[in-house]
């Protein structure tokens, strides 16, 4: 692949993209905003065909990072579409409707972060069982372990 | 709609070897809708990983799942090494290759055993059981154990194979293929077989795309992808196979395809052996000083299909996110394609045809109070119960 001609491309495409970088081999990052997740998405996985490997959600300095991989199996290319949330408004739309396999792994997010996905078919708990306290996220900076782990 | 109603399947069932839960609304004996519950196992190994050190998580990631423990560190031994840029020795790259082969046999012979099992064939269970032995003591042989095998290190592997092992490994797998040769002709010259699995739980190339399921899984619905070959990794460019591949989608082409893929990993095993003749001994890990910042992603093709690791490091001494994702997150949930519309006796096979792995799926044991958040037990004192329970038994049964 080739993957300056691809880069300048997806920004012909989506000029709302922020900006690209490609991180050690055959790793390409796409940082894009919340509004614009859908659209390129639904490119990369229906128009372009990449499969969808998983979802990576983590605290970050600069708020909740999300990010959506994808893999070109043709060429071994990861592409990774990359979404920061504000630390005060942790939502962004499910990619469900694009993508039908996401479902459980945003689940698994809102457990372990606390990340809302706006129009989520199924919102319910994954792996947590429902007596987990309510406002407990295991993977956020200001989780107290010793509150939970006695 | 006639009334459903509810066949539910675990959490803790005979028939389960790990807890999950099905719920299954049927309609007479047609699985209407299946809803599967899951939580059971959650060990939080993500979240674990982040308080250890990069070369300690080896040890963690090998625990997730005994089955694919040289996956794991294989997958997240490609994320770090991404990160400096680590140039690994060839000797590695061949051992390392062996491993992930010699557990992709053991894996598919197992799963071939529990296939056998869920359709009441115990003759293949027993066989393919009895013949998976000696490649689990070939692991014990090459690395001291027979599933978590603290090989991998950052750089390449820890302990080298030595010319004897090497033979002695070369005439295991003449014997494995063999009794391959066996099972392949046992499964597929079958007519009983061929009339229980042709046609069952079909999962087209479009339900593969949907779920972004892979492995076997995706192979024996004619979706021809295999990490070892599309974004190769250790010594599988260096070395002549192909990927297998079955039309179908039906719990048929998903036994043929593992049950084929043996034979090429024979073939890996083989021609890295010869490798490793060409190779000084001794030259199997590259000098690491430290993981500077930055994003790691790295995949290696498991038994069951591609595992993911993500790995972010803030130039510290351990990862600040660690993300996991093994084959069987994608490919359980391809049930609500393959299993409704089917009946209740096909929904066990058409759900055991992904080799569904849940440990790896939760990744995440201590016991806790849930409702007081306080700790019940701690790991000290599991053990301590369990020693306990075995003096008591001793003591029972006077030995």
């Amino acid at each position: 692949m080739d993957i300056e001609k691809y880069i300048v491309d997806i920004k012909a495409k989506f000029p709302e993209i922020k900006n690209t970088k490609v991180v050690n081999t055959k790793r390409l990052m796409i940082y894009i905003s919340k509004t614009s997740l859908l659209k390129v998405a639904e490119y990369i996985f229906k128009d372009l065909g990449y499969r969808y490997i998983i979802v990576t959600a983590m605290d970050s300095k600069e708020g909740f990072e999300i990010i959506y991989h994808f893999s070109d199996d043709s060429s071994g290319w990861i592409i990774n579409l990359n979404v920061l949330l504000p630390r005060d408004e942790p939502e962004i739309e499910s990619l469900t409707p694009v993508v039908y396999g996401v479902e459980w792994i945003e689940r698994e997010i809102m457990d372990l972060l606390g990340i809302k996905f706006l129009n989520h078919p199924k919102p319910e708990r994954f792996l947590f069982s429902e007596d987990w306290p309510e406002g407990e996220f295991p993977l956020r900076r200001d989780y107290k372990e010793e509150k939970n782990n006695g | 709609m006639g009334k459903r109603t509810i066949v539910p399947l675990g959490p803790y069932h005979p028939l389960l070897e790990e807890p999950e839960f099905f719920k299954l609304y049927c309609d007479g004996e047609i699985v209407k809708e299946m809803v599967w519950e899951t939580g059971y196992n959650h060990r939080g190994i993500e979240k674990i990983c982040q308080s250890k050190t990069f070369e300690q998580v080896f040890y963690v990631v090998e625990r997730i799942c005994g089955i694919c423990s040289t996956s794991h560190p294989f997958a997240y031994a490609n994320a770090v090494e991404s990160i400096p840029g680590v140039k690994i020795p060839l000797r590695a790259k061949y051992i390392r290759s062996i491993l992930g082969e010699l557990e992709r046999i053991h894996s598919h012979l197992l799963w071939v055993g529990l296939a056998g099992h869920f359709l009441g064939y115990n003759t293949v269970f027993m066989w393919a059981w009895k013949y998976r032995e000696p490649v689990l003591d070939m692991f014990e042989i090459i690395t001291g154990n027979r599933n978590s095998y603290a090989m991998f290190t950052i750089g390449g592997v820890r302990r080298d194979v030595s010319p004897e092992q090497a033979t002695q490994l070369l005439n295991v797998l003449e014997n494995v293929k063999i009794k391959t040769d066996l099972l392949v002709g046992a499964v597929m010259d079958d007519p009983v077989l061929h009339s229980r699995l042709k046609g069952v739980g079909i999962l087209t190339a479009e339900d593969i795309h949907d779920f972004g399921a892979v492995g076997p899984t995706a192979r024996a619905s004619g979706v021809d992808i295999d990490i070892r070959r599309d974004d190769p990794y250790a010594a599988y460019d260096l070395v002549d196979w192909k990927v297998i591949t079955a039309q179908g989608g039906d719990v048929f082409a998903k036994a043929e395809v593992r049950l084929l893929e043996m034979y090429e990993s024979i073939k890996i095993i083989k021609q890295c052996l010869e490798a490793l003749k060409e190779t000084e001994a001794g030259d199997i890990k590259a000098k690491v000083k430290d993981i500077p910042a930055g994003i790691g992603i790295g995949r290696a093709e498991a038994p069951r299909g591609e595992v993911f690791h993500f790995v972010k490091s803030d130039g510290g001494n351990s990862p600040v996110r660690h993300k996991i994702r093994a084959p069987s997150f994608t490919c359980i949930p391809t049930f609500r394609r393959s299993c409704v519309g089917g009946t209740i006796s096909d929904a066990a096979i058409a759900t055991a045809a992904v080799d569904p792995c849940y440990c790896c799926t939760e990744r995440m044991a201590q016991v806790y109070d849930y409702t007081t958040g306080k700790k019940i037990m701690s790991a000290a004192e599991l053990i301590k119960l369990s020693q306990d329970s075995m003096k008591k038994l001793k003591a029972k049964l006077k030995v």
